[in-house]
């Protein structure tokens, strides 16, 4: 599904990511751990395709695409999420609104048809039940002025929401609580299937409790330096990332 | 100072006992002209074009008149003289400067709207259409008497020509009564619109006010509320949206005067092309009218390299018990927005405009008129760029 291949990029003019390879087979679950400052939340953006990120070597295939190529709106339409560390607030924007903008969006680029606006209600209500968002915050503007855990859970929605084929949760965990994390596992379990894929950033081995991974990998220095099976999260949780820099 | 021929001929023509009647306010245009650049209050807008214009006395008229809002009165003016609806013009009183004198002197028609004690009036909506190389000068005079209500849409449009609008609306709004004003203004490019707002509000009584400016080549608009008695209340809420080359001036004068008075203001401000906008609104709390609430809030963005804003917030404070807060800010869409909704699938141009009408749609959503707000919405969006993306995007925006 996703084939990263010698990945150099840089924001600015600071060189972030320097040779960075992954593979991620449709149907597996990969947890990124690693430093602060690794280059955990660039290569996020590299993939969602956020302006000043710029690849400089290397390579991104995404289904058989060459995703560097694409634009950022056009990867959400392959099927590209990126759920952000820190979620925007779009005041004056509905929640309810941006949704159903976002996925008619994305249809239409597929070619597909608009979706009926009573079914779309009908689903979204759905989806909300299983993260624990109250219906009132559908009418509310996306993301403004709620809580660090409730712009999480946001995300999450927008992803059941979306169904896309790689997520990509850039530290979706972080600042949770138990019965958040229990509620935003239950999500991204939802939406694991034989034709998906999910890339963990965290820096919390505690996520990786409710939503077990295929493989964990340490992403320091720009590059991964170490994967492992699910087990190794534990070890890393133990050990930290210190006696990586010496190896 | 002598004014321009152009005036001085359509004086000549108005009524001998007209003239009689009006030849103080006549000789006070005369004496002052135009506001000049050297007066504080006009230091960013420049009239003196003004002086040299030349105007006919009449045009044929190029505009067709647009459909109806649903559930609203009409009285149409059209190049300063009513083609739709019947009233009673007023009385010219107010002519405190070169712009209102020359109005007071040069008007031929207006609405004079009286609402009686209790009443409630059904909303009107006053439509001025201005179209050739002519002027139009409009007086409005509203009386609202104890415990009333009205709700009054003043809109200006015109073609390319370059015309000439003056416009003064003198308002009373009596005690408890209630008076929601609604301004669209939306001429041509070539077009110049000078118009004073005054409103007097009395004890327990409030005006709501929202307003949305969309340019035209030279527009001032000078709104004066003046909360006069206990218990007043004022909000003044307005969306400026000037592009192109279009130059729109706001200037706002909240007046406390009274005890335990409110006053509510919020302006945004989207100024693209090469546009210039001024927008000037101050608040003066006078001595006697403590437990004053007053706020003030000013956020504007800059769409272009091109585009130009001097905004200024003033408040003058002379009693000491008093809540009054007033913020201003200035700057560009946000990168992190944008790229946000594109990461969830919008093109970018979608996503610029959904948060350009987002920000403005902070000022509109105060419309509680359902016709009257759509219509501004879909004026605002008109004026925005790639309208086209806003097909079926006010619905469920209102967050």
């Amino acid at each position: 599904m996703l084939t990263i291949d010698n990945l150099h990029a840089k924001v600015g003019d600071k060189e972030i990511l320097k040779g960075l390879s992954l593979t991620v087979n449709p149907g597996e679950v990969h947890a990124i751990m690693g430093p602060n400052g690794a280059g955990k939340s660039t290569l996020g953006h590299i993939l969602a395709g956020r302006e000043g990120y710029e690849c400089t070597e290397g390579s991104v295939t995404f289904d058989g695409q060459n995703l560097l190529e694409l634009e950022t709106e056009a990867r959400a339409a392959a099927g590209v999420f990126l759920g952000f560390q820190y979620p925007v607030e779009i005041p004056g924007v509905s929640n309810m609104y941006f949704l159903k903008a976002a996925l008619n969006a994305q249809r239409k680029r597929r070619g597909e048809s608009e979706i009926e606006a009573t079914d779309f209600l009908a689903f979204v209500r759905q989806q909300i039940k299983k993260v624990g968002i109250e219906p009132a915050m559908l009418q509310r503007g996306v993301n403004e002025g709620f809580s660090g855990g409730e712009k999480k859970r946001n995300e999450i929605l927008q992803m059941l929401v979306l169904q896309p084929k790689l997520m990509v949760l850039d530290e979706t965990d972080s600042g949770l609580d138990i019965d958040a994390l229990k509620m935003v596992s239950d999500g991204i379990n939802a939406m694991r299937s034989p034709e998906r894929s999910v890339v963990l950033v965290t820096h919390y081995q505690r996520l990786l409790d409710y939503v077990k991974p295929d493989f964990v990998h340490v992403l320091a220095r720009g590059r991964i330096v170490k994967s492992g099976g699910p087990d190794f999260a534990l070890e890393l949780e133990e050990r930290g990332y210190g006696w990586l820099d010496a190896a | 100072m002598s004014a321009s021929l152009a005036y001085l001929q359509v004086w000549q023509q108005l009524p001998e006992a007209l003239r009689a009647q009006r030849d103080a306010v006549w000789r006070h245009f005369e004496q002052h002209g135009f506001p000049r650049v050297s007066e504080e209050d006009w230091r960013y807008t420049d009239l003196s074009a003004l002086n040299d214009a030349d105007y006919a006395a009449d045009a044929s008229v190029s505009i067709t008149t647009p459909a109806a809002l649903a559930g609203w009165q009409r009285l149409v003016f059209c190049n300063g003289e009513r083609i739709e609806g019947a009233v009673q013009a007023p009385q010219a009183t107010l002519a405190d400067d070169g712009i209102t004198a020359l109005n007071a002197a040069l008007c031929r028609d207006g609405l004079n709207l009286h609402v009686g004690r209790g009443q409630q009036s059904a909303p009107l909506h006053l439509l001025t259409l201005d179209s050739g190389r002519t002027m139009s000068h409009l007086r409005h005079r509203v009386v609202l008497e104890a415990g009333s209500e009205a709700t009054l849409l003043i809109d200006t449009r015109g073609d390319d020509s370059a015309t000439l609008t003056t416009s003064v609306l003198e308002v009373e709004i009596g005690a408890n009564a209630h008076l929601r004003l609604l301004r669209i203004q939306d001429i041509g490019t070539s077009a110049t619109d000078l118009s004073r707002t005054q409103i007097r509000v009395a004890r327990d009584a409030r005006v709501e006010y929202v307003g949305l400016d969309l340019g035209g080549a030279l527009v001032r608009h000078d709104l004066n509320v003046q909360l006069a008695e206990p218990g007043a209340q004022a909000q003044v809420h307005g969306v400026f949206a000037p592009s192109g080359r279009s130059h729109v001036d706001t200037h706002t004068r909240i007046l406390h005067q009274a005890p335990h008075t409110t006053s509510r203001e919020i302006y945004r401000g989207l100024v693209g092309g090469r546009a210039h906008a001024v927008f000037n609104g101050r608040i003066v709390v006078e001595k006697a009218a403590q437990k004053t609430d007053s706020e003030q809030n000013l956020a504007s963005l800059l769409l272009s390299p091109g585009a130009e804003i001097n905004a200024k917030p003033e408040l003058e404070i002379y009693a000491d018990d008093v809540k009054c807060a007033h913020g201003a800010t200035c700057g560009q869409l946000d990168d992190m927005a944008i790229y946000y909704l594109r990461s969830r699938g919008l093109d970018a141009d979608t996503a610029r405009n959904l948060l350009l009408f987002a920000f403005a749609h902070d000022v509109l959503a105060h419309v509680i008129d359902d016709a009257a707000r759509q219509e501004m919405e879909r004026r605002l969006a008109s004026r925005l760029p790639g309208s086209a993306a806003y097909e079926g995007l006010m619905e469920g925006l209102i967050a």
